[in-house]
């Protein structure tokens, strides 16, 4: 065997499939999508098993994701995607470019009252247009700004998705 | 009068392939074809503008882990042996088309060639082509800049702040120890950015980095000049937009000027249209066909049928090409200079490995365009990045929109079904290098060499090449085992340090095969909520 050759270096190991430990991350894909994976790891479920006396495919599981009011000062909206026991990853359709995301992963109580186990970081979804913020000490007259804006957009974006966007 | 600028980066890389288990890989071959068809030939033209004193300006950037290669004496070795193939053949091809007057000359431009590539790459060099970029470097007209350490996709490290500063630091060191000075730029890699990790760029002493055009147009407070200035970000760098024009002119598909019918085709190559029998010896030993950079014929058009390709005639279209690029910067430059209170500038990235190996007569043309610009005109003026920062015009200060030059422009081509299983790994890996290089600050001896290894396999893994092929789908299985077994071996050593039970003979080996950035320091990981808490200690102490 060639000692660089991956039989020797590998030693015939594999990957392992989990951590053990309990994780949820969120990353973002585009100004529209996020992305996020998760771990419960046994000695939690296990817990979990042991404090409702229901097995862990029995869980109502589900991501709740919040989006962040624009200014950042809160969350102004949330919903819920419910999952089942053995998905470990997720596309979530976030709808909103330019904003803060934050999810977590829980599952119903009786009544459907949702029960947060892990929260995620924050991921912000990228703009997908030109910025509505002006510097006033940073401006064009407005019809030279679309000149310039235009030809800009004329080979990056069709013209019709940056007139579309600007209005 | 200049009414405007024109900034050429070329971005040079390769994932770190090097392969001594086997005697020939396919995969080390991307990196001799690129020394052959690209990068020699652009060290050739911009010594040539050199010696003809052409006042030309152009950005260059050499990615670490292609550094590392260039540097690497098992692949030098390696890259003679091929190249000297390559010559044999050459020889060979011209008894072959001795009585052939369309396809002689060619043998015989292509033996003169590689007679060219061994002189500069042997004799002149002595196998360290780093040496020439250099020489360049000092002549004032060639700008070099860094990437990240391996090429990672920072956006989606960005989870772990660790990830992100230690692939930039280790990749502006790692030029430093080769070319003696701090770059003055990065690129990012694929243009991959997100304005999480703008303060690490800040603080490694870089003044500028390059974005997909929407990573500057979108950028908050809007840019009032769009992409036609760089941008001031929060980290203090200056942000500098691709122009969609200059790339458009070059790679469209429909009105392109590599898809002329002038040009060499790229397709029509010995190693498939040669008998086996002929050809086969300077092949894979495993028989399968591929390319030996002989090509013979002209793109001439649309159909399968092919004429001999005429390199006279392709010259001949290269300058006129250039003098229409010219032509078409100098009427970009005028309507931007009508809007704008500066002259605008125009920043054009490109791959350079599509220069010259894909686009045959590419340096020949960026070569006529140099000549024009400085002899013909004074419109437009070459500039490199951090030439235009010396200029001094006021900067708009505006956070950039995260981003990518990718397909879509943002985070998709490294993120979707096919390649999103990777996240858990390379995050996880990169939280346990973090713990590992908190906990053991001062290692010696063993433990530092595990800890040094251990962050190598890690950079490794993170390279975006991984997940760019598994999305491409062509030589994916060989993306998924080089990641895998880096995390595998990364894992490995991880698990042995914690039980103080580190297999020596197997690290030797590990360090002898994946052995890029021997000076790596396993510190760049350490915590950077620690060394904040560290520094204030220290603040405290002081006063």
């Amino acid at each position: 065997m060639h000692p660089s050759s991956r039989e020797f270096l590998d030693g015939g190991e594999h990957l392992p499939l989990y951590y053990g430990e309990d994780q949820l991350v969120l990353l973002p894909r585009d100004p529209y999508w996020l992305f996020t994976y998760w771990e419960i790891s046994m000695p939690t479920r296990q817990r979990l098993e042991f404090e409702t006396q229901n097995k862990w495919e029995a869980f109502k599981l589900a991501l709740r994701v919040h989006r962040f009011d624009m200014d950042n000062s809160g969350k102004e909206s949330q919903f819920d995607i419910q999952i089942n026991s053995f998905s470990d990853n997720w596309y979530i359709k976030a709808g909103v470019p330019d904003r803060k995301y934050q999810i977590e992963f829980g599952y119903y109580l009786p009544e459907n009252v949702f029960q947060s186990l892990l929260t995620s970081n924050i991921a912000s979804t990228p703009r997908d247009r030109l910025s509505d913020v002006i510097d006033e000490n940073w401006q064009l007259p407005d019809w030279q700004a679309r000149r310039l804006y235009w030809r800009i957009s004329r080979i990056n974006l069709s013209s019709m998705e940056i007139l579309a966007k600007e209005r | 009068m200049v009414k405007g600028y024109l900034a050429f980066i070329f971005h040079s890389h390769l994932p770190y392939v090097r392969h001594p288990e086997h005697t020939q890989s396919l995969e080390e071959k991307w990196f001799f074809e690129a020394i052959t068809e690209c990068y020699i030939p652009f060290i050739r033209v911009f010594q040539g503008l050199e010696k003809d004193n052409v006042d030309y300006s152009a950005t260059f950037s050499l990615s670490p882990t292609l550094l590392a290669m260039l540097e690497d004496s098992f692949l030098q070795e390696r890259y003679v042996g091929y190249l000297s193939r390559l010559q044999l053949l050459a020889q060979k091809e011209e008894e072959r088309t001795a009585n052939d007057p369309a396809f002689s000359p060619l043998a015989r431009m292509y033996r003169e060639r590689l007679d060219y590539t061994s002189y500069i790459f042997n004799e002149k060099y002595g196998r360290r082509l780093v040496t020439a970029f250099r020489e360049l470097l000092n002549g004032g007209h060639l700008e070099l800049i860094t990437s990240a350490a391996t090429h990672g996709f920072l956006p989606l490290l960005g989870v772990q702040k660790e990830a992100i500063y230690a692939q930039i630091a280790a990749g502006v060191e790692y030029y430093e120890k080769i070319f003696g000075s701090i770059p003055r730029g990065i690129w990012l890699p694929e243009c991959g950015y997100d304005p999480g990790f703008e303060e690490i760029l800040g603080e490694l002493g870089l003044h500028y980095y390059i974005m997909a055009t929407h990573g500057v147009l979108y950028a908050s407070p809007r840019p009032k000049y769009g992409i036609y200035s760089p941008i001031l970000t929060p980290g203090g760098l200056a942000a500098f937009g691709r122009d969609p024009e200059t790339s458009a002119q070059v790679w469209s598909a429909k009105e392109g000027y590599p898809g002329d019918y002038n040009y060499r085709e790229f397709y029509r190559d010995i190693g498939y249209d040669l008998s086996l029998d002929y050809i086969g010896e300077f092949l894979h030993p495993n028989g399968l066909r591929s390319n030996t950079g002989f090509k013979y014929y002209s793109i001439t058009g649309p159909e399968n049928h092919k004429e001999p390709y005429n390199p006279q005639k392709a010259l001949e279209k290269a300058s006129e090409h250039a003098g229409n690029f010219l032509f078409n910067r100098q009427k970009q430059v005028e309507y931007y200079g009508e809007i704008m209170d500066r002259p605008p500038l125009v920043v054009a990235p490109y791959d350079s490995e599509l220069f010259g190996h894909w686009w045959f007569e590419g340096p020949q043309w960026f070569d006529s365009l140099c000549r024009i610009i400085s002899q013909n005109q004074d419109t437009i003026k070459m500039i490199t990045p951090g030439k235009y920062l010396e200029l001094g015009y006021p900067l708009q200060v505006s956070t950039p929109n995260a981003s990518s030059w990718g397909d879509k422009g943002y985070n998709e081509v490294w993120l979707n079904g096919k390649n999103d299983w990777v996240y858990r790994h390379l995050h996880n890996a990169a939280k346990k290098m973090t713990a590992l290089a908190t906990n053991f600050p001062r290692a010696e001896d063993i433990l530092k060499d595990a800890l040094n290894q251990a962050a190598r396999e890690l950079l490794l893994a993170q390279s975006s090449d991984w997940p760019f092929i598994i999305t491409s789908g062509t030589m994916d299985s060989y993306a998924k085992s080089r990641l895998m077994s880096h995390l595998i071996r990364f894992l490995k050593l991880e698990r042995q340090i914690w039980e103080n039970n580190i297999d020596i003979s197997w690290l030797r080996h590990l360090e002898a095969t994946d052995n890029l950035f021997p000076h790596l320091d396993y510190h760049l990981f350490q915590s950077l909520n620690e060394t904040i808490a560290v520094e204030k200690d220290k603040l405290m102490g002081a006063v």
